[in-house]
């Protein structure tokens, strides 16, 4: 059995899938933005697959992007949970409950 | 042509050297209010004459590619880049007595301000799917921290963790489209997209589909479409009030912006298919936006759910495809200009920081203050689509692009949407005007910068609805 670039695909959409549905169900903002980073690296997977699969550095070139990009985002989102957290003593979205209507 | 021009992104690098210099001044000068209100007005008159500059440059070469092909230098980027200066002009001074009074940290939010307009600049701009995400993150991650700038309010601690978590939900879905169409087609870049389509037949056309898809709905997470809208009530009602004018402007930009240029540079030949499903998105954003607008009871959360029908409007005209992009343009321009100008007023009637601006705080406002009770009036009918302003020049541009097309059951939704939204718009005027004496009946001290910020956009709205013709000229350009 030969594993084709299908496959890797398959397997990212698989964990893209996970990554939204823990972002959905989960609610401790930590866990919820773990699984941001999961959709992101399912993103990596599926580029790197394709840049195989079409013999192309393009696709390569991308997931240092998205990288760097997740970089900054843990940066902003960490300090916000932080910031939270030291107020409220919580990380659970369930406690965030000051706007609503 | 695909070497690296400098023009093309001079406007970026003038704002990006001046969010650096404010915040350099910052830490080695300590400056007064006026020293960095002086550095912002140099940077942005300055990046107003590039993006002069820029326009005679395309009206003479035409379009120009640089930088390997990822940015476009077309009338469509050069008036994107001119639209959000002007709303993070009005922005800044809307959120100005805001940003003093944070002090030290005045210099933070400012350059928060021009790295965003940075980013949505680039999105307006960018032909490539990887180039767009970086852009939008760029825009995207000022605004997260823009909207929990007042560390010490627990709303706005909860309208940034709230706007962060759904915001990179939304960047995620968007490059998991572009990675799926680069699958599908080999490039990133819009007009190599475009090219592939047209000479081979692509060979998993799901996996183009879904990818597309799911470019329009991250991008649907910026622009506030429903069924993509939940974070966005939160947001405006948490968020300080001096910069929730100018997020919601300038997000709405550079969504759309990046849209228009990835679904009608790249996909135009499927643009039957799109098409149809941003109407289908548009009638949605329409309605539901109309429909909770109506019930609320708080003026913010009243002009975000506005905000939702408002992008369900600017979808109509999307969904017409190339022929609809000028009055799209119009309408981004108009209702950046109105929103930044509402939320002045909210922030001029609720204070600063304020989390609630319920209708109550509203009533009798034309005793306590004239001027605030006028613009905020002006800016409502405006809003609502009354002829003789620029919500209705608006409204028309992108309903008859949308007739033309053939959505004539979007339109007739759309017209019935508006005639709805009177009832919550007119209601905050009825409030104002006819609501009797509450609360202390003192007079409304307002900040000269948010005064120049109402009298500016009230203005411009009705001029301009009096007057659209140069600025239909110019976006006609732009749109064709």
């Amino acid at each position: 059995m030969i594993v084709t670039a299908g496959w890797y695909m398959t397997l990212a959409a698989i964990l893209f899938l996970i990554g939204a549905g823990g972002l959905l169900l989960r609610r401790n903002a930590l866990v919820m933005f773990m699984s941001v980073e999961l959709m992101l690296n399912a993103v990596n997977l599926t580029f790197v697959a394709a840049a195989r699969a079409h013999g192309d550095i393009g696709g390569q070139m991308a997931v240092l992007f998205v990288l760097v990009v997740a970089a900054a985002e843990v940066a902003v989102g960490l300090a916000i949970i932080v910031s939270i957290f030291r107020s409220r003593r919580t990380a659970s979205v369930d406690e965030l409950s000051e706007l609503s209507g | 042509m695909t070497g690296v021009s400098y023009l093309a992104v001079a406007p970026e690098i003038i704002l990006t050297a001046g969010a650096v210099v404010v915040l350099m001044v910052d830490v080695f000068a300590r400056p007064s209010s006026r020293v960095h209100g002086w550095l912002v007005s140099a940077t942005y008159a300055l990046v107003a004459i590039a993006i002069g500059f820029q326009w005679r440059r395309v009206g003479i070469d035409g379009t120009g590619v640089s930088f390997g092909g990822t940015l476009l230098l077309n009338h469509l980027s050069v008036t994107v880049r001119a639209i959000l200066l002007v709303a993070a002009v009005l922005g800044t001074a809307a959120a100005w007595r805001m940003l003093v009074g944070l002090r030290r940290r005045a210099a933070e939010g400012l350059a928060l301000i021009m790295v965003a307009t940075v980013g949505f600049m680039l999105m307006g701009a960018s032909a490539d799917l990887v180039m767009t995400f970086v852009a939008l993150e760029v825009g995207s991650i000022a605004l997260y921290v823009l909207a929990g700038i007042m560390r010490s309010s627990p709303a706005g601690d909860e309208a940034a963790m709230k706007y962060f978590l759904l915001g990179a939900f939304a960047s995620a879905i968007f490059i998991y489209g572009g990675a799926l169409v680069y699958a599908a087609t080999g490039s990133t870049n819009v007009n190599e997209i475009a090219a592939h389509l047209s000479a081979v037949h692509v060979a998993r056309p799901a996996v183009l589909l879904i990818g597309v898809g799911l470019i329009v709905v991250g991008l649907g997470f910026k622009v506030t479409a429903a069924p993509f809208h939940s974070w966005a009530p939160d947001v405006y009602q948490g968020a300080p009030s001096g910069v929730v004018g100018f997020m919601a402007a300038v997000a709405k930009i550079g969504g759309f912006a990046a849209l228009i240029n990835i679904l009608t540079g790249g996909f135009e030949r499927y643009s039957g298919a799109w098409g149809d499903g941003l109407a289908l998105v548009a009638a949605v954003s329409v309605v539901l936006g109309t429909l909770l607008a109506i019930q609320q009871s708080d003026v913010r959360r009243m002009l975000a759910y506005s905000g939702v029908a408002h992008a369900g409007f600017i979808l109509t005209g999307l969904a017409a495809g190339l022929v609809g992009s000028s009055g799209v343009l119009f309408y981004l321009a108009t209702y950046s200009v109105m929103v930044v100008g509402a939320f002045a007023a909210v922030t001029a009637v609720s204070g600063q920081t304020n989390t609630g601006s319920s209708f109550e705080e509203y009533r009798g406002l034309a005793r306590r203050s004239p001027v605030v009770a006028a613009v905020l009036a002006t800016l409502m009918i405006a809003m609502s689509g009354m002829p003789l302003t620029t919500g209705f020049i608006g409204k028309f541009q992108v309903f008859t692009s949308a007739w033309e097309s053939g959505y004539e059951w979007l339109v007739i939704t759309g017209l019935l949407a508006s005639v709805a939204a009177f009832f919550f718009y007119l209601r905050l005027v009825v409030v104002m005007y006819f609501g009797g004496e509450e609360g202390d009946g003192t007079t409304l001290v307002v900040a000269p910068s948010i005064r120049w910020v109402l009298v500016v956009s009230a203005g411009a709205s009705v001029v301009l609805g009096v007057f659209p013709s140069p600025l239909l000229d110019v976006l006609n350009r732009a749109g064709g």
